[in-house]
């Protein structure tokens, strides 16, 4: 028995090697590099100087990263909600028998297949300023044009929108699969026992989606803290810093500037605020499985 | 022996696993086992540029028999941050391209062969001094200037035609002043459509550095001969900011053509949203190619003096290369053919003198030639060399902030130069 059970540990320990090989040298290598170089003042070229806490405490004073940090919060508070709102509600349409639910499916799932990149740049096609679609057909209704890319608040708002167009698919999908993994007989208990629709979703089909909603929550509370791509080709962190995110001001500061020690603090700032808010939801979640 | 299915996948993957490292640059190459010689060399290019660099190899390789160059083309995007993983990881190419306003960032952090001792005595006297100046370090050579481009006025001749304005200097002398300038765009602006503008810039990204042509311009500068004293806080400064910062409020261009901005002057003017653009030889091809529209190019304002970016790219060997092949490779590849056959394939100025002199003619458009060259003359030695730099990568995060706050953020000129001052000052004591 108990060389059954030896025997049994190599090989699930054989099975975790390579993944756990793989994730030392490509995520948690160069995390610990990180660490170290965010201690440091260095160009990337040759030995980098030694110069502790300095790289942390200069964050204190730089306005650009806390503007930077707040436009990253408060791109993930709209950003979130929003999308998992958006994908929830697609999910439940394309869950009823709606007409020609493989095409919506398809339509809302496309973007997914889409690199940041190339999404961003179908976002510029539509939010240029000059020459999009978006301002071409508020113009032939009469309306007034916004200045997507010059004007701060309209240049995050074309942010978020491209943001929900891509990541709503991704959030829908998720949510049929588990729509459709849920008991059908609890709905049929609930309507037998005369509850609404509304009354189905408050008490029913929403707490049978609380494992795929933590899940969501999770996923995309990290997307939007390391967004980037879609920022950086879209509106480049700017009119004047307005849409500037953390990752896209680490960019900055290490690819352009390279100054590559405070680059690498701005990230550990990240990374420490993604574990801070993943333990937290994990723990009110673990919490109201408790209750439940 | 007999060959399991384990072993086939673990010597296959071993074998992918090589290749795949090969492939993707970690192998490097000066000399083979048959005594060859070879270099490594990566650049960026349109497809023009690709062929005029192919076509320098390939004479190159039938000029000193048993040496190769391997070119290794990447996107503009990926060139910088690949170059700094392989100089960081120790397999970094021999020969690279780099921007003006980049090599001192190279030079500077001794990552670049000193060419002093390896290239022939007169070397330097091919070159235009400015374009000379342009690849100097502590006052020693660390690359060849391969070619310039600098910013000319390309304009739709019918906007203007609407507009009243029936001529454009068609000489340098003649050159608009920055008052007759301002004036032509009025004139357009009253012409034009809201949603169409006099002109665009072409200073995003960057292209911020374009900016400083203004600067030199009304005959300031940004940086003492030291390339550490801030120059800025003069008049010439403040004119340079505030004749440029009133683009933005008389709409005279696009509100979203700042140096931030993700729009390029050349998207903005093959789009037809503006009448006039600055742009470089680089455009012509494309330009050509893309409009339907008739237009021609003119030269750039001036003001105290003409002035113009030098914009283009130096080609710079790493420290560690073989410093006589790359000196016979940069010898070779700035001879007067092979650079004239480059630069008249790529729309691209000459950096050697007597083809300057003598002058050029590209491929598409050459009637516009003596445009570009001319106004690449007014180019000093002394403000190429400010752009060279070492600190020049920090400097022009600073033009980025300060020049953005004052086209779009409504920053006074005052506060712009003490913020261009206090921050080139802060960037060259590192």
């Amino acid at each position: 028995m108990r060389q059954a059970a030896r025997v049994e540990a190599r090989a699930a320990y054989a099975f975790v090697a390579p993944t756990a090989l793989l994730l030392g040298l490509f995520v948690f290598l160069p995390l610990a590099w990180a660490v170290v170089i965010s201690f440091q003042s260095t160009d990337g070229f040759g030995q980098g100087a030694w110069i502790g806490l300095d790289n942390y405490a200069r964050l204190l004073g730089d306005s650009r990263f806390w503007r930077a940090s707040l436009n990253t919060l408060v791109f993930t508070v709209v950003v979130t909600p929003l999308s998992i709102g958006l994908g929830l509600a697609a999910a439940l349409l394309l869950d009823a028998a709606l007409p020609a639910r493989p095409l919506f499916r398809t339509v809302l799932i496309l973007p997914m297949a889409v690199s940041g990149v190339a999404t961003a740049l179908v976002g510029l096609l539509f939010f240029d300023e000059n020459t999009g679609v978006l301002n071409s057909i508020l113009a032939s209704f009469g309306l007034s044009e916004p200045a997507w890319q010059s004007d701060g608040p309209w240049a995050f708002a074309s942010v978020v929108l491209v943001t929900l167009w891509w990541r709503v698919g991704f959030n829908m999908l998720i949510y049929l699969t588990a729509l459709q993994g849920t008991d059908p007989q609890l709905h049929e208990s609930a309507m037998l026992d005369g509850a609404s629709w509304v009354q189905r979703l408050r008490h029913v089909t929403i707490p049978a989606l609380r494992p795929a909603t933590f899940f969501l929550v999770i996923i995309n509370v990290i997307y939007s803290f390391q967004v980037f791509d879609l920022v950086f080709v879209l509106t480049g962190g700017g009119p004047e810093d307005s849409t500037s995110v953390l990752v896209t001001y680490a960019y900055e500061q290490g690819f352009t500037q390279r100054d590559q020690g405070y680059a690498a603090a701005v990230g550990m700032v990240l990374l420490v605020a993604t574990l801070a808010f993943t333990t937290l939801q994990w723990r009110l979640n673990r919490g109201r499985d408790g209750e439940a | 022996m007999h060959l399991t299915r384990r072993h086939l996948l673990t010597y296959s993957s071993a074998a992918a696993g090589a290749a795949a490292l090969a492939g993707c640059g970690f192998t490097r190459s000066s000399d083979d086992s048959t005594g060859s010689r070879t270099l490594t060399f990566t650049t960026w290019g349109t497809e023009s540029e690709l062929a005029g660099f192919r076509s320098a190899i390939d004479s190159f390789e039938k000029a000193n028999p048993g040496t190769s160059v391997q070119l290794n083309a990447v996107p503009y995007e990926q060139m910088f941050t690949n170059v700094d993983a392989q100089i960081q990881a120790g397999n970094a190419p021999d020969v690279f391209r780099v921007p003006y306003y980049s090599f001192g960032a190279y030079a500077g952090a001794g990552q670049l062969l000193d060419l002093t001792d390896h290239l022939d005595s007169g070397f330097s006297d091919r070159f235009t001094p400015q374009a000379w100046a342009a690849v100097q370090n502590g006052g020693s050579p660390f690359g060849v200037p391969h070619h310039t481009d600098t910013s000319v006025i390309l304009y739709n001749k019918q906007a203007l035609e609407t507009a009243g304005i029936d001529a454009v200097p068609t000489a340098l002398d003649e050159a608009w002043t920055w008052d007759q300038f301002d004036e032509v765009a009025r004139r357009l602006r009253r012409s034009l459509p809201d949603d169409k503008f006099p002109f665009a810039y072409n200073w995003q990204g960057n292209g911020v550095t374009r900016w400083l042509s203004w600067l030199f311009e009304a005959d300031g500068r940004f940086l003492e001969d030291d390339l550490l004293t801030p120059a800025i806080d003069s008049d010439a400064g403040r004119a340079a900011v505030e004749f440029t910062q009133r683009f933005f409020p008389d709409r005279l261009v696009p509100p979203n053509s700042s140096v931030k901005a993700t729009t390029y002057a050349a998207d903005l003017w093959y789009g037809e949203t503006v009448a006039m653009t600055f742009g470089g030889a680089f455009l012509v091809p494309d330009t050509e190619a893309t409009v339907d529209f008739e237009w021609g190019a003119t030269y750039s304002p001036r003001n105290v003096r003409a002035g113009g970016d030098f914009g283009g790219n130096a080609l710079v060997a790493t420290r560690d290369a073989d410093p006589e092949l790359v000196a016979a490779f940069f010898d070779h590849v700035t001879q007067a053919e092979q650079m004239r056959q480059f630069c008249a394939g790529a729309s691209l100025l000459p950096t050697r003198a007597d083809l300057v002199e003598g002058g050029i003619e590209f491929a598409v458009r050459p009637e516009l030639s003596p445009v570009f060259v001319g106004q690449a003359s007014t180019v000093q030695a002394q403000d190429s060399g400010q752009v060279a730099s070492p600190s020049m990568a920090s400097i022009i995060t600073v033009l980025q902030d300060q020049l953005e706050a004052a086209f779009v953020g409504g920053q006074g000129t005052e506060a712009t130069i003490r913020g261009l001052a206090s921050g080139i000052g802060e960037a060259t004591a590192g």
